[in-house]
C-alpha cells in the first residue's frame, strides 16, 4: 500500500537526520524500550476503532451514503485487529506468555486487562456484527456454491440457515444492537491505548487526560482516511463505478474529524504551554530539535493543515469530480502519514527526553530483528493480505451493485 | 419462552459462547497454580521455592566468626557500608568448610572500578577516578587497603570526590576560576569531608568581585550591575556557576 511506503520512507528521513545525545541523560535512558513495534500498535488499533465507527454511522446513524462501504469498512476492521496485538506480542519476546493475561486476571492493571478488551471486541462486537450481517448471504452461498466451498459456508452458518423473514429481521435487529454496544466498545479499545500513556504521570508528555480523547479522534480520522483509500483502490482494481456521494460524504466527515481532532491537539498544546511546568523547555526542546520533522513538518503541517485545506475545497469548492478524487486520495494518503507520524511523536517522543529534564537521547532504528523495520513493514502490510482473502471469502460488494449506487446517489441527492 | 420460539441464530451462538466460557473456566481450574493469589498477585509456593535454593551468600556476620579483625578494622573504614561477599563472591560454601574452597578476592584493577569509575549519576562527592589515568599499571590495593581504603595521602585536586563538577567547569566560561574563589573550603574536608563541611556562596558579592560593573578583575570579564541585574533573585538561581551561560 502506497500509505505504508510513505509512512517508512517519513520514518527514515526521521532517522536520518537525528544527531546524539546532548544534555544529561541518566544511564538507564539512553536506549529506547519501546520502539517502532509500540508506534505500530496504536496506529493499527486507531484504525480498526476509525473502520468501525465508520460502519456505525451507516447502521446506527442511518448515514445512506455511506451504504457502499459499510461492508468494506467492518472487513477492514476484523483484518486490521487480526494484526494489531502481533507487534505488540513481537515486542514482548515470550508471546506464549500472553495467555496468563486470561488464566490470572489482574484487575488492577489497565496493561494486563488488554485480552479481555481484546478479546471482547473481537468476538462480541466485530465478529458478531460480521457474522449477523452477512448470514443471510452465507446461507445462500452455501446452497449455491459446489464442493469444499459449499461446506465452508455451511460450517460458517453455524447451521443456522433459516432465510424466513423472521429470522433475517432478526439478522438486522441483533446487528443494531452489537452496534450500538460497539460504539462504545470501539471508543473503550482505542481510549484505552491513550489510557495506558495518559495514565502514566511520571512522563510529562505522556501524562495527560486529554490523550485518550485525542487518540481517539485521531483514530477516527484514520479510519475515515483508510476507509477513502481502500473504497477508491478496490473500485479502481475491480473496474466498478464509484459512488461519488459515498466519497463526498467520506470527504465530509474526513474534514469534520480533522478539525475536532486538530483543535483537541491544540487545545492539549497550549494547556502545556500555558501551565508551563517545569518541563516545558526540555518539551519544547526536543520539539524544535528532535520531532521537527515528525511533529511540525509530518503531523501538523503534512498530515493535518495540508490535508483540511484541501478537503475543505475539494468538498465545499466547485471541483470536477476527477479532480475531487484526486484530492481526496492525496488528502487521504497525507492522514495517513500524519497519524503515524502522531503515533511516532507520542510513543517515541515520550522516551526522548530525560526525567532529569536535562537532556535528549536519540532513537536509532533496527532494521532487521524481531523489532526492526522489516517486521513492521510486514505488520502494516499483513492487514491488506488479510482484508484480501476476506473479500475472497465475503464479498463485501452487493451483486447489484451499480443499481445500489445509483440509488445512494438518488438518496442523496433527494435530500 | 418456548424453545421453537427462540430465534435459530442464538442456539449456536449460545453454545459457543458457553463453550468458550467453559474453557477459560475449565483452563483456569487446570492451569492456574494452587497457591495463586494467596498473598497477592503470584505464586505463594513460590516464596518457599525460592527459599529453598541453596543458599550462596553466608552474610557478614557469618564472616565475623573467624575474621572479627577483618570486620572490626572495616566497621571503621569508608568501606564499613560494604558486605564482604561483594567483594569477595558468594562465600558459604567457604564460611561451611574453609579448608575446602577460599574465596576469590578482586585482586586486579578491573573490579573497584565498579563502584569508583567515573559515571556522573553518582552522588556528590562519592570518590570517583578516571581508572585510566589513576596510577596505571599498577593493582588498586598496591596503595589502597581494600579493607581500609583511607587515602595514603589527601587528595590534591577538589576533582578527586568532585569529579562531576570539576569535569563540567573545565569546558564552562569559568575554566580558569578556582574553586576556592567561590567556595571556603576547611583543611579537614579533604580527609573528612562528610564531618567538615565547605562552604557554598551565600549572596550576590562572590559574583561581584568579578562581574560587577566597577570590579577590579580583567577587562574581558562581562559585566553587569550588580544591584539591579537579575531582579532580587541569587545569581546562581539563573547561571548554573560551575557552567554559566548567557546565551542559550
Ligand atoms: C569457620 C571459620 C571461617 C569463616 C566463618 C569464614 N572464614 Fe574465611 N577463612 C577461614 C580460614 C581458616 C582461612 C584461611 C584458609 C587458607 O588460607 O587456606 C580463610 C581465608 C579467607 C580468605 C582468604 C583467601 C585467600 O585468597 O587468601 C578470604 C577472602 C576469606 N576467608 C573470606 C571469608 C568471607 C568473606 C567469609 C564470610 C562469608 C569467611 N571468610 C568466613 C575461616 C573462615
Ligand atoms: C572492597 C572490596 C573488599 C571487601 C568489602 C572485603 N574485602 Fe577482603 N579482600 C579484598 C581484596 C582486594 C583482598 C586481597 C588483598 C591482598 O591480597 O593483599 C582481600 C583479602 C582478604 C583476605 C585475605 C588477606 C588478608 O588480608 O587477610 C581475607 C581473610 C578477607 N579479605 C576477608 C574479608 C572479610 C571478612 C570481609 C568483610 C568484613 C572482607 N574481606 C571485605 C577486598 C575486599
Ligand atoms: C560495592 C561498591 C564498592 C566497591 C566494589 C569498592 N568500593 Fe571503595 N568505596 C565504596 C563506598 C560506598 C565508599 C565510601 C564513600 C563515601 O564515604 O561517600 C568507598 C570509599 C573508598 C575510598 C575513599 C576513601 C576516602 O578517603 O574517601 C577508596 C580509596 C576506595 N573506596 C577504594 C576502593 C578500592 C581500592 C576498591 C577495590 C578493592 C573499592 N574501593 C571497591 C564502595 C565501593
Ligand atoms: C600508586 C598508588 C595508587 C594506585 C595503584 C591506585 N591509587 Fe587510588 N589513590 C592514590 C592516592 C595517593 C590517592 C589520593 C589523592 C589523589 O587523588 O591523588 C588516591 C585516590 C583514590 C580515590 C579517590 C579518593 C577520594 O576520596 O575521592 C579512589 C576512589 C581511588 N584512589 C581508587 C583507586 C582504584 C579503584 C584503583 C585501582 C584501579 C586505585 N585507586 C589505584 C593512590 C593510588
Ligand atoms: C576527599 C574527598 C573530597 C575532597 C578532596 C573535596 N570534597 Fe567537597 N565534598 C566531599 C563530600 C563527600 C561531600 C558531600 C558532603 C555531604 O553531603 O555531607 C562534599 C561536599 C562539598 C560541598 C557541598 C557542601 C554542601 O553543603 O552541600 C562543596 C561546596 C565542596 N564539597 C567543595 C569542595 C571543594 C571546593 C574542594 C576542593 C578545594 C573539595 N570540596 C574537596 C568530598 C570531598
Ligand atoms: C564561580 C563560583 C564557583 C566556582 C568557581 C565553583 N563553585 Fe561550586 N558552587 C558555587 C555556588 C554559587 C554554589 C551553590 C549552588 C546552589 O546552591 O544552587 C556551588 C555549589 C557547589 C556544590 C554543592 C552543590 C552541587 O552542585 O552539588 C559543590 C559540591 C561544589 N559547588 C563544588 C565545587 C567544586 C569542586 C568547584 C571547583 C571544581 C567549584 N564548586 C567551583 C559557586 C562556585
Ligand atoms: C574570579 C572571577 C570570577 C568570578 C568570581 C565569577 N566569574 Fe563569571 N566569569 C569569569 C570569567 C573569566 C568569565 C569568562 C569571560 C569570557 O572569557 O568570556 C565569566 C563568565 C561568566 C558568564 C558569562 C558566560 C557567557 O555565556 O558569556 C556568566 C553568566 C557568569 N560568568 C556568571 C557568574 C556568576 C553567577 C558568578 C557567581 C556565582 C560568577 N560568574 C563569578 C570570572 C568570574
Ligand atoms: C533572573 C535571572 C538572572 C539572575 C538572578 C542573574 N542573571 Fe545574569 N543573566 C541573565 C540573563 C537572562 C542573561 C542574558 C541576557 C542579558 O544579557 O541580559 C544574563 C547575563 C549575564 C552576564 C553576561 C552579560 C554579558 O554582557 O554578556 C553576566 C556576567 C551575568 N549575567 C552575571 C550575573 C551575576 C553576577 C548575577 C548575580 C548578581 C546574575 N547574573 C543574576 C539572567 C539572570
Amino acid at each position: 500500500m502506497p500509505f505504508t511506503l510513505i509512512s517508512l520512507l517519513h520514518l527514515l528521513t526521521i532517522t536520518a537526520e537525528s544527531h546524539g545525545f546532548s544534555g544529561y541523560m541518566y544511564p538507564n535512558e539512553y536506549e529506547l524500550q519501546w520502539g517502532l513495534l509500540i508506534v505500530v500498535y496504536p496506529y493499527l488499533t486507531g484504525l480498526v476503532a476509525g473502520a468501525f465507527i465508520l460502519a456505525s454511522l451507516e447502521r446506527v446513524f442511518k448515514v445512506s451514503a455511506l451504504r457502499p462501504i459499510y461492508r468494506l469498512s467492518l472487513l477492514s476492521a476484523l483484518a486490521f485487529m487480526i494484526i494489531a496485538p502481533l507487534p505488540l506480542l513481537a515486542h514482548l519476546g515470550h508471546p506464549e506468555r500472553c495467555l496468563e493475561m486470561f488464566l490470572t486476571p489482574h484487575t488492577k492493571s489497565a496493561m494486563a486487562m488488554f485480552g479481555f478488551v481484546y478479546a471482547w471486541y473481537l468476538s462480541v462486537v466485530l465478529l458478531l456484527e460480521i457474522w449477523f450481517d452477512y448470514r443471510e448471504n452465507i446461507v445462500r452461498w452455501s446452497n449455491e456454491k459446489r464442493g469444499i466451498k459449499k461446506w465452508f459456508y455451511k460450517a460458517l452458518s453455524l447451521g443456522a440457515t433459516s432465510v424466513s423473514p423472521e429470522s433475517i429481521k432478526f439478522d438486522h435487529k441483533m446487528g443494531k444492537i452489537i452496534t450500538i454496544i460497539g460504539i462504545p466498545s470501539a471508543f473503550l479499545l482505542h481510549g484505552y491505548v491513550g489510557f495506558i500513556f495518559g495514565s502514566i504521570k511520571a512522563n510529562p508528555w505522556w501524562s495527560s487526560v486529554l490523550i485518550p480523547i485525542v487518540f481517539l479522534f485521531s483514530a477516527i480520522v484514520s479510519g475515515i482516511a483508510l476507509m477513502l483509500l481502500i473504497y477508491m483502490i478496490t473500485t479502481m482494481f475491480r473496474w466498478k463505478q464509484i459512488s461519488m456521494a459515498c466519497l463526498n460524504k467520506l470527504g465530509e466527515l474526513l474534514f469534520y474529524a480533522i478539525m475536532i481532532d486538530f483543535s483537541l491537539e491544540l487545545l492539549d498544546f497550549i494547556h502545556r504551554l500555558y501551565e508551563s511546568e517545569e518541563s516545558i523547555s526540555i518539551l519544547s526542546e526536543m520539539i524544535s530539535n528532535r520531532l521537527f520533522v515528525s511533529l511540525i513538518v509530518a503531523q501538523i503541517i503534512m498530515g493535518t493543515l495540508v490535508p483540511m485545506v484541501s478537503l475543505g475545497i475539494a468538498r465545499f469548492g466547485r471541483l470536477p469530480d476527477e479532480l475531487r478524487r484526486i484530492v481526496y486520495f492525496i488528502a487521504a494518503l497525507l492522514v495517513q502519514v500524519g497519524i503515524f507520524s502522531t503515533r511516532w511523536n507520542v510513543v517515541i517522543g515520550g522516551q526522548l527526553f530525560s526525567k532529569s529534564l536535562r537532556g535528549l537521547t536519540v532513537y536509532k532504528m533496527e532494521l532487521f530483528g524481531l523489532e526492526g523495520l522489516f517486521m513492521t513493514i510486514l505488520f502494516l502490510i499483513a492487514p491488506i493480505l488479510i482484508l484480501f482473502v476476506l473479500t475472497k471469502i465475503l464479498p463485501p460488494w452487493p451483486s447489484d451493485e451499480k443499481a445500489v449506487i445509483r440509488d445512494t446517489e438518488k438518496v442523496v441527492t433527494a435530500k | 419462552m418456548k424453545l421453537s420460539r427462540i430465534p435459530q441464530q442464538v442456539i449456536p451462538l449460545t453454545i459457543i459462547f458457553a463453550l468458550a466460557i467453559v474453557a477459560l473456566v475449565a483452563a483456569r481450574q487446570m492451569l492456574v497454580p494452587e497457591s495463586f493469589g494467596k498473598y497477592g498477585h503470584y505464586r505463594a509456593d513460590a516464596v518457599e521455592e525460592v527459599a529453598s535454593h541453596d543458599i550462596s551468600y553466608a552474610g557478614i556476620q557469618v564472616c565475623n566468626d573467624c575474621h572479627d579483625d577483618i570486620v572490626e578494622v572495616k566497621q571503621e573504614s569508608y568501606h564499613r557500608g560494604l558486605s564482604c561477599e561483594v567483594c569477595h563472591g558468594p562465600a558459604n560454601n567457604h564460611a561451611e568448610a574453609p579448608d575446602e574452597y577460599t574465596p576469590g578476592a578482586p585482586r586486579g584493577r578491573g573490579y573497584c572500578p565498579l563502584c569508583h569509575g567515573y559515571n556522573p549519576s553518582r552522588p556528590v562527592g562519592f570518590p570517583q577516578i578516571l581508572p585510566k589515568m589513576h596510577n596505571p599499571g599498577k593493582a588498586c590495593m598496591t596503595c589502597h587497603n581494600p579493607h581500609a581504603p583511607t587515602l595514603p595521602h589527601a587528595p590534591e585536586e577538589c576533582s578527586a570526590c568532585h569529579r562531576e563538577i570539576a569535569s563540567t567547569k573545565m569546558v564552562s566560561h569559568h575554566t580558569t576560576v578556582d574553586c576556592r574563589t567561590c567556595h571556603t573550603v576547611p583543611k579537614d574536608h579533604w580527609s573528612d569531608p562528610r564531618a567538615v563541611h565547605a562552604e557554598k556562596p551565600t549572596d550576590r558579592s562572590t559574583c561581584g568581585q568579578c562581574h560587577a560593573t566597577g570590579a577590579d578583575s580583567p577587562k574581558i570579564i562581562p559585566r553587569i550591575d550588580i544591584e539591579t541585574h537579575g531582579g532580587r533573585y541569587l545569581c546562581w538561581d539563573c547561571h548554573y556557576p560551575h557552567h554559566p551561560e548567557a546565551t542559550l
